[in-house]
């Protein structure tokens, strides 16, 4: 037991040198402005202190009988003017720690953006388009508030009390250190309520994970459960499980709810010593009536600010995860691509060699060699899982090759740039994402200033022109989700298009030709075949038939070329193809 | 500030909205069991002053702090636990409405879009309710009452302070409204601002294939930069903006302190105020407004609450029908649709239709996209209710069944497959609760699953979903029909797209489609032609009405869409890519 909370312990202390290792690369850039923050927040604290020594003289003026009206008058001005100097102080600090912060979260966020760029596309994809949005757009505003407020008003507390403190005890250190008498007591509660918490901590995170993961079910899978009839019974379970949600925290709450409120009560409970110790001093003489004032004043000011304080350390952790989190990012490896080719291909002859490639810490490439000859269709087929599309994905470079290499035209795809590479390469798959924008600029964006008749014309060639005419909008429609409701079919056939006007040398078909949109089949199979005109063609094919004529078929089969042919060859010579022809013929035989 | 609070209230339920109120109640308790030092300090300065400073003073003022705490203790308890029963149960129960109202809400109207928002609620939304919103609302209304009672007992001391500090809390709080008000414009600004960057930033990394593809970097689309450079500087603006009201604030409350403490003196050295009585105004002039200056903190806060409760009010606006009928079993199995229209949008989709498919029959709708053919099997199923007809199953209208009794006769095949994120066994028996693993694996012997299941680390108990099985799409959708197959309903409605599915898996899915289907009354959405062919009535849905209806060979003989409709499929099944002749 002991043990083991000494590992928790080291395993924390490890998790707060990181945490406040992220933070600190994080500040980059920013540290200056900070540092003037908190230079700004001492000021304010200066301001403040000044501002009690100067209510301090008043009062001993007062007691001592004092009966100059100006001379209250003029310490109550300066009084104000060192208060209005303090919040100045003060809020130039917080506001320069917020525009530092908020510069920061702004930067983070391109940074992230840029390396989406840079890194191979695959790994880019591993995450979801709303993990992205979590990190980049929702949690990144979460720092905001424990940055920017942490440094200022965490020196301002704690400097400001400690240094009130001081002041105190120049005047009488005695009494000084008898107001502390109920900091014991608070710290003792607090302790209590702590030790409580890894008892009941895990719990409500338990049951409120629970209750997300009943929600996400209940909410996301209403559909099947409306249709299985169960949403009586499924309803109970999500009942049980907000409730459960609630009173875990309730639960909590009431054990620790005496230490909790005890403590908070003690904390600033600063009279309970200094007065019977001041009134103690006073009456052996010790201490001056006046100085005992003083004191007293002084207090209400020291312990406050020092609760405040403590409210932020929780914070800091959780800003750390989510700067982590953006660090998870910032640390994939990027692509190893030139900023300038260093050799131009010459044709578009595709070989590969001795490729391996890893996901996620397995070998899904053994070692893939493949030649592909200029303006010749392939195909690449085999069973699902086989590798067959994380071939096709590294010849579009969405990925990179752990090792051997990928020529094109006789240079090593890693001497060129991923801009001039992506020019020889329209990578066409089931889901091109469109733009919320207008379809014309859609497609447009195959090639950089292409005219309206360009765009048109390509649009003709793949079918969508009809349809979009028929559109209220016309080419103007807006393709987003706010736009015309565009079927699957159409998007397709926008996106194809799109890789139409692109004109690249070599295209590469991932499973576009399944369709989302059977009623559109035809239409978008003359428009995939337009496109592939006189260009060498990648394509991974479910039906078997549509590949039939290839000039090259490779059959991949756990990360290995297994054979490699037209489909006579194949057929003759390899089982597992001809296995996979039968059972497809079997299906389409009734259809043909 | 009232409407916010006004919404706030509004969301909790009865009880415990009294329990906030009791709460603040007892928070301006709290507040003056605080404050019991300053009659401990009385007592001090007062023998201090009038003489006769014994010890007597120092246990009495300890006995009155240690009075002070035992008494804040007890209070703070009891506030506590009112605030966060009353926090956790309004967010409990409202997601418990949140779930009740989506078993009404018609099953058509529902969207993954819709969805997802609607599970934020459910979980972050409600989780800052029950924390920050509820904190807020409390600390921002005891501040205010606090300190009005504070103000309003000075008049019995001393009337003219007293008339200073009301003074300076109504300016106050006008301030607070002002500032409030004078962020809106700007706030919503800063809003547009965000959810500008939120969406170009959200098109980027959802187009980032094609970003690269295309080479669109730098280009106007995909201009994140400067969006978020105008998102950074409309939070600074707000951030400005708040930090100026907040130093106004401030400057005010401490100013009007030490206007009151200038005061006391003057009606000291006048002779109108004991010493005693200056010296303890001295000291309360600088706390009187304590409170308040808890409420300029939390301001910054009411937009999430009037976020929160924004959100959820949305939540629970879709519409919703009566799903509590009889428990109805239906006479036959036969689906009677009488003169049936039906409009989404404004837009009339289904439009003057009546049919009917008898007992153990097979139905096969065909028709271009968008005709409305998917929309009439889900009125079928009363995934929506019609706006005008009616529709009978085993002649009673579906209206009329409980539609937990209604949903027991149909069983469903989409092309959209959800799995739980359960064990595969418990997701197959999901079709038939309590039913014993024989069952599972009969039902998914028959959907073809028997063989990948047993080939998956754990079989029947590898838990699908996030760090379980990544299963195939016709994996998957197998082990839907396998669910289906477990049910064992009398009708089964069915969308045959097999979009994306190889060779191997497609071949056992039709052969899990044909287990299920097995002497059942079939709708099916086709496009495979020999299920069309076979089915015993075809109907051809185009424009939100029935074009063409009868067998695949009355059908053949005439002229339309369905004709041309069968020789693009064939076409389209012999299609071959780079032949180089075509």
């Amino acid at each position: 037991m002991e043990k083991g909370n000494g590992n928790e312990a080291a395993a924390q202390a490890v998790l707060n040198r990181s945490t406040f290792g992220w933070l600190w690369k994080f500040t980059e850039g920013k540290r200056g402005t900070y540092l003037m923050s908190v230079i700004l927040a001492l000021l304010g604290v200066a301001c403040m202190l000044l501002s009690y020594i100067c209510l301090a003289e008043l009062i001993r003026q007062l007691i001592a009988g004092g009966h100059e009206m100006s001379f209250y008058l003029q310490r109550g001005v300066q009084i104000g003017i060192l208060w209005i100097l303090r919040y100045v102080f003060h809020s130039l600090s917080t506001y320069s720690s917020h525009s530092a912060t908020f510069g920061l979260i702004g930067n983070a966020r391109k940074k992230l953006l840029k390396k989406l760029g840079t890194m191979p596309l695959g790994a880019v994809q591993s995450r979801s388009s709303g993990e992205y949005k979590n990190i980049i757009c929702d949690r990144a505003d979460h720092v905001e508030p424990t940055l920017a407020h942490v440094l200022p008003e965490f020196t301002a507390n704690i400097i400001g009390a400690v240094a009130m403190f001081i002041y105190m005890m120049t005047i009488d250190c005695r009494v000084g250190l008898w107001q502390l008498i109920c900091i014991p007591a608070g710290f003792i509660a607090f302790s209590v309520m702590m030790a409580s918490t890894p008892k009941y901590y895990p719990d409500t995170i338990k049951k409120t994970k629970a209750l997300n993961a009943a929600a996400v079910e209940y909410i996301g899978g209403i559909e099947v459960i409306k249709a299985f009839g169960q949403s009586r019974t499924s309803y109970g379970k999500f009942v049980k499980a907000a409730k459960e949600g609630a009173e875990c925290f309730i639960n909590w709450m009431q054990k620790e709810n005496f230490w909790q409120n005890f403590g908070m009560a003690c904390f600033p409970a600063t009279m309970l010593g200094l007065l019977p110790s001041g009134v103690m001093y006073c009456l052996n003489g010790t201490l001056e009536p006046a100085d005992l004032i003083v004191l007293i004043i002084l207090s209400f000011g020291t312990v406050t600010p020092l609760i405040t304080a403590f409210g932020y350390t929780d914070d800091i952790s959780k800003v750390g995860e989510i700067i982590s989190d953006m660090a998870d990012i910032l640390d994939e490896k990027d692509m190893k691509r030139p900023e300038k080719s260093r050799a131009v291909p010459r044709g578009h002859d595709i070989s590969l060699k001795d490729v391996h490639f890893t996901y996620k810490d397995k070998e899904v490439l053994h070692g893939i060699d493949m030649e592909i000859k200029d303006g010749t269709v392939n195909a690449l087929v085999g069973p699902s899982g086989s590798g067959k599309s994380t071939v096709a994905r590294l010849i579009a470079s969405l990925w990179e090759v752990d090792s051997g290499e990928i020529r094109i035209g006789g240079v090593n795809i890693r001497d060129m740039s991923l801009k001039e590479y992506n020019r020889h390469i329209a990578y066409v798959s089931q889901e091109n994402y469109l733009f919320d924008q207008t379809i014309i600029d859609n497609i447009r964006m195959g090639k950089d200033g292409a005219t309206d008749e360009e765009v048109i014309c390509a649009a003709k060639k793949c079918g969508c022109h009809d349809f979009i005419m028929s559109l209220e909008n016309g080419y103007q429609t807006i393709c987003g989700g706010s736009g015309g409701h565009l079927s699957g079919g159409e998007r397709q056939r926008i996106s194809i298009a799109r890789a139409m006007l692109k004109d690249a040398p070599i295209v590469i078909l991932d499973e576009a030709t399944s369709y989302t949109d059977p009623e559109s089949e035809a239409v978008i199979q003359s428009a995939l075949s337009r496109l592939t005109e006189g260009k060498t063609l990648i394509v991974i094919a479910h039906r078997l038939s549509t590949i039939a004529d290839a000039d090259k078929i490779f059959l991949i089969n756990s990360g290995w070329v297994e054979a490699a042919g037209t489909q006579q060859e194949l057929l003759a010579s390899n089982p597992l193809y001809r296995n996979m022809w039968e059972s497809h013929i079997a299906v389409r035989k009734e259809e043909a | 500030m009232l409407r916010t609070f006004k919404k706030f209230f509004d969301l909790c339920g009865e009880k415990e909205r009294k329990q906030f109120f009791m709460s603040i109640f007892l928070g301006v308790f709290h507040a003056f069991f605080a404050a019991m030092r300053i009659p401990a300090v009385y007592v001090v300065i007062k023998a201090i002053f009038e003489g006769g400073l014994s010890e007597k003073q120092a246990y009495v003022s300890a006995g009155i702090i240690f009075v002070s705490i035992i008494l804040q203790t007890a209070v703070s308890m009891k506030t506590t636990m009112l605030q966060t029963r009353a926090g956790f149960n309004t967010s409990s129960f409202k997601r418990i409405e949140i779930a009740e109202h989506l078993r009404y809400v018609p099953m058509g109207y529902l969207n993954d879009e819709g969805l997802g928002k609607i599970t934020s609620v459910a979980t972050n939304t409600m989780e800052s309710f029950s924390g920050i919103a509820a904190r807020c609302v409390l600390v921002i209304s005891k501040g205010i009452i606090t300190t009005l009672v504070i103000v309003l007992s000075m008049f019995f001391f001393e009337a003219r302070i007293a008339i200073v500090a009301l003074i300076t809390m109504v300016i106050y709080l006008v301030g607070t409204e002002f500032m409030i008000r004078a962020e809106g414009e700007d706030s919503d600004a800063f809003t547009t601002s965000q959810d500008s960057m939120v969406a170009r930033i959200l098109e980027y990394v959802r187009g980032i294939a094609e970003v690269r593809n295309f080479d669109l970097f730098g280009k106007s689309i995909t201009d994140v930069d400067s969006s978020i450079d105008r998102f950074t500087r409309y939070s600074t603006r707000m951030e400005s903006i708040y930090e100026v009201a907040m130093f106004f604030l401030n400057i005010l409350t401490k100013l009007s302190g030490i206007v009151m403490m200038i005061m006391s003196i003057a009606f000291y050295l006048g002779g109108s105020m004991s010493l005693v009585y200056t010296v303890m105004m001295i000291i309360c002039s600088f706390m009187i407004f304590e409170s308040l200056d808890q409420v300029g903190a939390f301001n910054g806060l009411t937009r999430t609450i009037e976020n929160c409760a924004d959100k959820v009010s949305e939540a629970l606006m879709s519409p919703t029908m009566d799903i509590d009928g009889k428990e109805l079993v239906p006479e036959s199995m036969t689906l009677t649709v009488k003169n049936v229209d039906f409009s989404y949008d404004k837009r009339k989709i289904i439009d003057g239709v009546s049919f009917e498919i008898p007992e153990r029959t097979t139905a096969a709708f065909v028709g271009p996209s968008g005709g409305g053919k998917t929309t009439i099997t889900q009125l079928l199923a009363r995934f929506w209710d019609v706006d005008n007809g009616r529709i009978l199953l085993g002649g009673t209208d579906v209206r009329e069944y409980s539609y937990d009794s209604l949903m027991k006769n149909f069983a469903f095949v989409f092309q959209n497959v959800y799995l739980f994120s359960d064990t595969i066994e418990n997701n197959i028996r999901f079709g038939k609760p309590g039913a014993s693993r024989e069952e599972v694996i009969k039902a998914a012997k028959a959907a073809c699953c028997h063989d990948f299941i047993m080939e998956l680390p754990d079989g029947y108990d590898t838990m699908i979903g996030e760090g379980g099985a990544n299963l195939s799409g016709g994996e998957r959708q197998r082990i839907s029909i396998a669910r289906a197959i477990m049910k064992d309903a009398p009708i089964i409605i069915l969308d045959e797209a097999t979009a994306n599915v190889d060779p191997e898996n497609e071949k056992l899915l039709m052969k899990a489609v044909e287990s299920l289907t097995k002497e059942k009354t079939v709708i099916m959405i086709a496009h495979r032609l020999q299920t069309v062919e076979n089915a015993d009535q075809i109907f051809v849905i185009d424009h939100g009405k029935i074009v063409q209806h009868g067998s695949h060979s009355e059908l053949m003989n005439e002229e339309g869409i369905y004709r041309r409709f069968i020789s693009e499929r064939k076409e389209a099944a012999g299609w071959k890519l780079g032949s180089r002749s075509a």
